[in-house]
């Protein structure tokens, strides 16, 4: 797993890939932080973060299109699936470096904190929910997109397929307000981003987190699942 | 050390493989030879792991494949069509990787020896994807050796190489054969037979034929008559006129300037001689006299021909 783990990570930054992330994820987070707490001297990062996870959900899928996909494509999968290495060794290995290279990303947004803790008083609660929260997310945005990647040997495929579940996604907790009783709280208490509102409050809610590990587990055991299953056919 | 038994693999409703069974002794060297499609590619993928059978059973030094998958994974290493490399990746970024992935100890003296062997030292600091194709062939055969394996499965080795190079890849696998049990396939011939201790002729999916490249065409040349080219310095009535006086010993046709003489299978002994005598009575001189050797060429192609007609 360590070997495919430290390959998958460099290639990302010896590709564009990893750069062309960072840059958009960090553009994006600029602006947002400016918009929300610089220009009006907002303290909390609560409305930085939920403007965000509506956001951030459609750069993520750059850094999953790639994994399953481009091995196919390459035909590096004859490598992989023959080396004496068990499947969940690569599907762990290259999601980890997928969430690596994010939770990297996410670390540099720490300046900002820092930056609002020199000019006033930082919730931190409210912060850390927050971080921990958003980071749950993006490992089911993650999972998700890995996911998809698994099930074709196109990029591209891969990358507007998990977009198109990802808008359906984000728009849930709309299309809820929508629908009478039983399937709107259905639907909320499906939503990712809706639970996430939690977190944004400063509330660890543990049903939340474990929603959160579910689905996460889930994508990945189905993507083990698809690899295995590719041997068959 | 490689036992295959009734191997089945169906594509939907296409057989690809269709219930082979053979074995692999102990630092022999295989060759699979058949023409394209024939379920050679389908037959390695099985052998690696990397596709699994419809019914059957592999077992690589004792180990079922099934059973054990990452035991009997650890013994092979595997050369497909493709070779599967990351175009981002230096060589020796690649090489290393594999040897991590293989659980290789001592990974840059492991990666520098499979290098120096496959003769790809001079380019470990280059990309991949900037490598030629020969190149690329020879990273892929390198990182086949990795973690020194007992078992080699090689999809066509040579393909994209310069005649120079497929010497040396062949000398490689030669000498690599003394110590490892080595399947390669192909479908050029000459590749086979210049190798392999043994041959196992596919086609459409079955064992059209198994034995050593000698045998094959020995056995065939008693089956088939033997054809001999001549060429004589002459008027071709007066060839001909000598020719016929041979009787029923054979048939012949003109090619441009020679004759091609079909002979019976009874009356071909010592023919050479008694066509010298008769050309050098009626003064006209033999410029040459060739035994067409049958090849494993014909072998093939007779084989595989039949296997369609049926």
């Amino acid at each position: 797993m360590k070997a495919i783990f430290k390959r998958e990570l460099r290639s990302y930054f010896t590709t564009m890939l990893g750069y062309i992330f960072l840059t958009m994820f960090l553009v994006l987070t600029g602006v947002l932080f400016y918009l929300n707490n610089i220009y009006f001297g907002v303290t909390s990062v609560k409305n930085f973060f939920s403007l965000l996870t509506s956001w951030a959900v459609f750069i993520i899928p750059i850094l999953t299109m790639r994994l399953f996909a481009e091995d196919r494509k390459l035909k590096t999968d004859q490598l992989l699936m023959t080396a004496p290495v068990p499947v969940r060794s690569i599907v762990l290995g290259k999601f980890l470096a997928a969430g690596c290279v994010l939770a990297g990303a996410l670390a540099v947004t720490l300046i900002y904190v820092i930056v609002i803790s020199f000019f006033g008083t930082v919730n931190w609660a409210e912060t850390i929910s927050c971080y921990i929260g958003f980071l749950l997310l993006c490992g089911v945005v993650l999972a998700i997109g890995a996911f998809m990647s698994s099930l074709t040997d196109s990029q591209i495929v891969a990358a507007v397929s998990t977009y198109a579940i990802l808008i359906v996604t984000v728009f849930l907790g709309n299309i809820a307000a929508a629908l009478p009783d039983p399937f709107q709280s259905l639907l909320l208490w499906l939503s990712p981003t809706e639970r996430f509102l939690d977190f944004a409050m400063g509330i660890l809610d543990p049903s939340a987190l474990v929603y959160y590990i579910s689905l996460i587990a889930l994508f990945v055991f189905l993507t083990m699942n698809v690899m295995e299953r590719r041997r068959l056919s | 050390m490689i036992e295959v038994k009734e191997l089945v693999k169906h594509y939907g409703d296409k057989k690809a493989v269709d219930g082979i069974t053979f074995t692999v002794n102990d630092g022999e060297i295989l060759g699979f030879l058949g023409p394209n499609g024939a379920g050679k590619s389908t037959t390695m993928n099985m052998l690696t792991g990397y596709i699994s059978m419809t019914s059957g059973e592999i077992r690589i030094g004792g180990i079922d494949i099934i059973e054990d998958p990452i035991g009997a994974k650890r013994q092979i290493g595997y050369l497909p069509e493709q070779p599967p490399l990351y175009p981002e990746m230096t060589v020796s970024e690649y090489l290393c990787f594999v040897c991590e992935l293989k659980g290789v100890k001592d990974i840059q003296a492991h990666m520098k020896e499979i290098a120096a062997k496959t003769g790809v030292t001079g380019v470990l600091s280059r990309r991949v994807g900037n490598l030629s194709k020969g190149y690329r062939q020879r990273v892929g055969f390198a990182a086949a050796l990795a973690g020194d394996p007992k078992v080699l499965i090689l999809d066509e080795p040579t393909v994209g190489m310069d005649p120079n190079q497929i010497i040396e890849i062949r000398e490689l696998i030669r000498s690599l054969g003394k110590e490892h049990t080595v399947i390669l396939s192909s479908h050029i011939l000459s590749e086979i037979s210049a190798v392999s201790d043994r041959v196992l002729i596919m086609d459409n999916g079955k064992i059209a034929a198994e034995d050593t490249p000698e045998n094959l065409a020995r056995s065939e040349k008693r089956d088939t008559v033997k054809r001999m080219l001549i060429r004589i310095d002459g008027e071709s009535e007066q060839i001909e006129k000598v020719l016929d006086s041979f009787g029923d010993s054979f048939t012949y046709e003109r090619i441009n300037e020679d004759y091609e003489l079909t002979l019976n299978a009874d009356a071909a002994e010592d023919i050479g001689r008694k066509l010298f005598f008769a050309f050098a009575k009626a003064e006209l001189p033999i410029l040459m006299q060739k035994e067409e050797e049958v090849s494993l060429e014909d072998v093939f192609i007779e084989l595989t021909q039949k296997e369609e007609k049926r």
